[in-house]
Formats: structure tokens, sequence, C-alpha cells
């Protein structure tokens, strides 16, 4: 097992597509904070863009709403979906697979891979986001949702937690795309789809007669957050958004695997 | 996950591979239909036949890439539904042409490669890129190698798993006549070294050059099984096309003897027999006066066998010579 994790870290560590993740999620946010800062006038209508223009922490906690809505899923997918795909893109099964690697040992290496990867992704886009959206507006007292005023450093711890929250939806999303990209072949489409299914999910969700669908659509739990920013606070979300991605998860990759173990290598 | 293989009944190492009564269809192709073979330790072996025979079907199955539809293959006593992918321990080699991640360079690919083994020193990467005489161009991205390139690569990589049997589904093909020479040296090397080959070919005179024994597939099925001394008894005998100043009394004189059998190709007169009889033929042309402007061998023997065996219809160019 850990032999085929090196070997898919060995080749993610070469492909451009994954430097340029890193370094978009490292670089990114920094424009992002300063363009925002030079707005005239805040997005009100936005989740905390209302002080988005003078509040690092509310900035932050703004990105993180747009995020959610598309460029999370993205940003997993374009590795995660080309995984499989890439395989049978360069005609590579047949290279790996007739090296005593079993399916089974490949296919849980690259779920292991690529599910560090969106949480490494994750956690310096989160870091990035904040440190600049602090430094370019820096640090006062945030006002929650419910109008309470949070001090800084308290503000600071749930503004982090509120970005690793996203965390469980996020690695479900990688394994839709992991699942696609297993099932069409085609890392273009294994990108797509995840990205689509976000948006659907995310108008679905808006749809007030759906009501009933909404905990268990993934992009919910995208949103699981706004009860830390409360006052008092309920963590119920974070737990069902906690589960709801789970099960995608295990959904998916169940069904991945299935695929996989049963189709026959024939191109390359 | 690995079982320990079986040895026979009589104790003796079991076969390198065993194949028993594989069946694989695609829709309505029969892309395999019941092929049994045997390959034994030590030697090389042949599999013979034309484009769509089922070779590369076959060794997809033999890899575990593909589920046979019905039958079983052994690989040193081991079966896919005991073993998993411990049938694959010893075994390495390349299903059409080899591929590789083109964003690697070649000595990349092989190290990486080799951690799916359980990793590989620097040292052994070397060697086999030296043998296959890559290593001046290790260094270059596997995107831009040529296809011989990319195939000798392929070589190397099975070397380094140190495999005992050496599977290789048309090593030759794309590669100039060098290239060819090259390989099948490489085969020769390997093969005298103790390494047991399974190679599969379009052309009888690769199998003939390198193999002890050979299976000839056609349409999904074996045509032949045996040794290359069984299979050069089968062959018919040599022929000969044959151009004079006057064909109709050449083919009088040839049809008057009983030693030939006499046909034609097109406008040219074709005959098949012993040699003595053929250069009976000629002195007998040239002991009536009719000169003779061309004698040309036809086929080898055992290229047109394979024409009769692989494709009985007929409608290989064998003609009368062959029937
Ligand atoms: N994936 C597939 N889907 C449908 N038919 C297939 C598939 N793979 C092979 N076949 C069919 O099975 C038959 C055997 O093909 P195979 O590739 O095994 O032949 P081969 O002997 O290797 O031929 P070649 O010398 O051209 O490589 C052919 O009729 C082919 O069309
Ligand atoms: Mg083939």
């Amino acid at each position: 097992m850990s032999a085929a994790v090196r070997f898919e870290l060995r080749k993610l560590a070469a492909q451009w597509r994954v430097r340029a993740l890193l370094l978009a999620a490292l670089l990114g946010p920094i424009p992002v904070a300063l363009v925002m800062s030079a707005q005239a006038n805040p997005p009100k209508d936005t989740l905390f863009g209302r002080f988005a223009l003078d509040n690092g922490f509310a900035l932050a906690l703004m990105l993180l709403g747009f995020l959610g809505q598309w460029v999370l899923p993205l940003l997993t997918s374009v590795v995660a979906g080309d995984s499989f795909a890439s395989e049978d893109q360069h005609g590579t099964w047949k290279t790996v697979l007739t090296r005593s690697t079993s399916r089974n040992r490949l296919f849980w290496a690259k779920v292991l891979v690529n599910l560090g990867l969106t949480t490494l992704v994750l956690v310096v886009l989160a870091a990035s986001t904040i440190a600049s959206a602090l430094l370019v507006e820096g640090a006062p007292a945030l006002t929650g949702l419910t109008g309470q005023l949070i001090a800084p450093g308290h503000a600071l711890w749930l503004v982090a937690a509120a970005w690793l929250s996203v965390l469980p939806p996020l690695l479900g999303f990688t394994c839709l795309a992991l699942l696609m990209s297993v099932w069409t072949r085609s890392s273009a489409a294994a990108i797509a789809v995840p990205v689509v299914l976000a948006l659907a999910m995310q108008m679905l969700g808006s749809v007030g007669t759906l009501e009933p669908v909404r905990p268990f659509l993934l992009t919910t739990a995208f949103e699981s957050w706004h009860g830390l920013l409360t006052d008092p606070r309920f963590t119920g979300p974070l737990l069902e958004g906690f589960v709801v991605s789970a099960a995608w998860a295990a959904v998916c990759l169940a069904g991945a695997s299935f695929i996989l173990h049963r189709r026959d290598i024939t191109g390359g | 996950m690995t079982t320990t293989p079986s040895p026979r009944p009589d104790g003796s190492p079991p076969a390198a591979v065993e194949a028993v009564g594989l069946v694989k269809t695609y829709g309505s192709v029969r892309a395999v239909d019941g092929v049994s073979l045997r390959v034994e330790p030590g030697e090389v072996y042949g599999m013979l036949g034309p484009n769509g025979a089922g070779k590369t079907t076959f060794l997809r199955m033999l890899f575990g890439l593909i589920r046979p539809d019905s039958g079983t293959v052994r690989v040193f006593g081991r079966s896919w539904a005991e073993s998993g992918v411990g049938v694959l321990e010893g075994v390495a080699g390349f299903i059409e042409a080899p591929r590789f991640y083109p964003y690697l360079t070649g000595r990349q690919n092989l190290e990486a490669l080799a951690l799916l083994d359980g990793g590989a020193s620097r040292g052994r990467v070397e060697e086999v890129l030296g043998t296959v005489d890559l290593a001046d161009r290790a260094h270059l991205k596997v995107g831009g190698y040529s296809y011989g390139m990319k195939q000798r690569l392929g070589v190397a990589a099975s070397l380094l798993r140190d495999p005992r049997l050496l599977v290789l589904d048309e090593p030759a093909n794309g590669l100039d006549p060098g290239g060819i020479r090259d390989m099948r040296a490489l085969v020769k090397r390997l093969a005298s070294g103790g390494l047991t080959v399974l190679l599969s070919s379009h052309h009888m005179d690769e199998v003939e050059e390198i193999c002890d024994n050979v299976t000839i597939m056609a349409r999904g099925a074996v045509a032949f099984h045996g040794s290359l001394p069984d299979l050069r008894a089968l062959a018919p005998e040599p022929g000969h096309l044959l151009r004079t100043t006057d064909d109709v009394a050449a083919e009088r004189l040839a049809l008057a003897r009983p030693d030939l059998r006499v046909g034609r190709d097109g406008d040219t007169l074709r005959v098949a027999g012993q040699r003595a009889a053929t250069t009976g033929l000629v002195a007998d042309l040239v002991a009536a006066g009719v000169g003779l402007l061309e004698l040309t061998p036809t086929q080898t023997p055992l290229e047109e066998l394979f024409f009769m065996l692989t494709d009985p219809a007929g409608t290989a160019p064998t003609g009368g010579a062959a029937a």
C-alpha cells in the first residue's frame, strides 16, 4: 500500500497542474483581498459583506461563503478528476497493473493521495486568505450574525474553524470527482461534473418547496459554519454536514471501486 | 494474498504458463475461443497469428487486465482466482505498445514503477537502461520518445522486475530493421540466461529464429501447437515462380513431371516440389530450348504453412502449390 502511495505522490509531484493548484491557493487570495479593499461600496447583500471592506475577519468569511458555491469543488476536481482518467488518457493502466499492484491497492492509494492533497490545498488557501484579509484590512472586533461583538482573538479562532468546517463536504466533492474520473475515463468530464453538480445542488437548496432534501445536499454542509458565528452558537449543522459528507464520500468511493474492479483494461 | 504454487502430481515444477480452455467474447466476436497452451520453464514460446487472431486478448487475460468468460490460466501454478495479483510474481512484460507517463523522463518512469515493485536500487535502473541502450536518453521526457525508444523502455521496465517469465506482445512491432535485429538478439540473450519468454508475433521468421515451441492462432482458436521441427514437418514443399520465353511449353514440361505440382499465379507459372524436382525441370527446359528468364522462390515453406493454417478459406496467395 505505502509503495502505491509513494508511486502516486511521485507522479503528482511532477505534474504542473498540482503545482499550479497549490500556487493558486497560496497566491490567489492576495489580489482578491487587495481588490476587495479597494472597493468603494461594501457588498451588503452578501453574508459578512457589510463589514468586508474594513474587517479582515469579515472579508475572510465572506470569501469562504463565496468559494463554497463552486470554486472549492473546482479546486478539488482539477486534480482528483484527472486521477484515474489520466491513466486511461496515457494508456498506463496496463503499465501499472502488470506490476503486481492490485487494482484495490492502486485505488486506495489514489483516494488517499487525493484526499490528502485536497486537505493541503484547503489549509494553504485558508491560511493565505485569512492572512491576506487581516493584513489588508486589519483585525478589529468582528460583528457576528446575531449582532454580537466578537473579540479579535476569539474571532481568529472562529474564522479558522469556519474554514476548517468546509473540509468534510470538500472531501465529499473529491470523492465525487474520483467517481467521475473512474466512470467517465475523461478528465474534462470529471472536472466539470462536480462543479456543475455543486451549482445544481446550490439551486435545488434554494428552492423553497425542496426544503426536505436540503440537508442531504453536499453544498448545504458548506454553510454549516454559520452556526459558529451566532450567539448562542449552534453546532448541529456541523455534525449533520459531517455525516452527510461522509455518506456522499462512501457512496462515491463504493461506486468508483466497483466500476474499477469490474472493468476490462483494453485501452493503451 | 499469495499461495504457494502447487507442484504437479509427479513432483516436477509447475508450468510457467498453463492455459486451459480460455474463452473471451466481445459481443458476437469470439476473440479467444477455447485456447489451451502450456509454456515450460526456460523455453522461448511463440504465439503466432495474423491481426485479430486473439494474441493480445490472451495475454491480457494472463495479466489479469481482462477476465476470461471461462477457462483458467495459471502462471507458475498460480491462478487469479486463488492468488489474485500474486499471479504476477516473477512475471513482467508488456501488452501492445508499452505506455509510460509522458511528463516523466525515462529514468523517472522506471524509478516510479520500481516503487510499485518494492523499490529498486539506482544502480539497477541504470543497468537496465544500459541493457536496452537508453542510458544516454534517460534524462529526456518520455513524451518526446520515438516509438522504438518507448519499446525499449518497455523492455527495460520489464527487466527491472527481474522476472522469471517475460511476456512480450509483438516486441518488434514498429521497429526498424536494426531495431528488430537488436530486439531479437536481446530476447535470445535473455533466454540463454534461463529466462522463460512468451512472445506474440505476426512473423514466422521471428518465431522461427528465436522460439522453441509455438502456438499458431487464427480467429481466436489454436490452429497449430507444437515444436518448430513438428511445424517444419508440416510445411509444404518449397515453391517457385517461373518466367520463360515459352510459358506454354514450360507448363507442359512441368506437368509432365509427377514430382512437381503446378499452378498459376496470374500469368506466372508456379511449381512446387523438392529441390531435385525443380532443378530437374530447369534441365528439361534447357533441353527443350525454352529460355529461363526468372526463377523466384515463393514464400518460405513455413510462411506458406502459416497462411494455410490461419486462412484455410484459401484467400491467401498459396494457391495450387499449397493444395
Ligand atoms: N476491447 C475490445 N472490444 C471489442 N472487440 C475487441 C476488443 N479487443 C479485441 N477485440 C476483438 O478481438 C479479436 C482479437 O483481437 P486481439 O487484439 O486479441 O488480436 P491480436 O491477435 O492481438 O491482433 P494484432 O496482431 O492485430 O495485434 C479481434 O477481432 C478484435 O476486434
Ligand atoms: Mg495484438
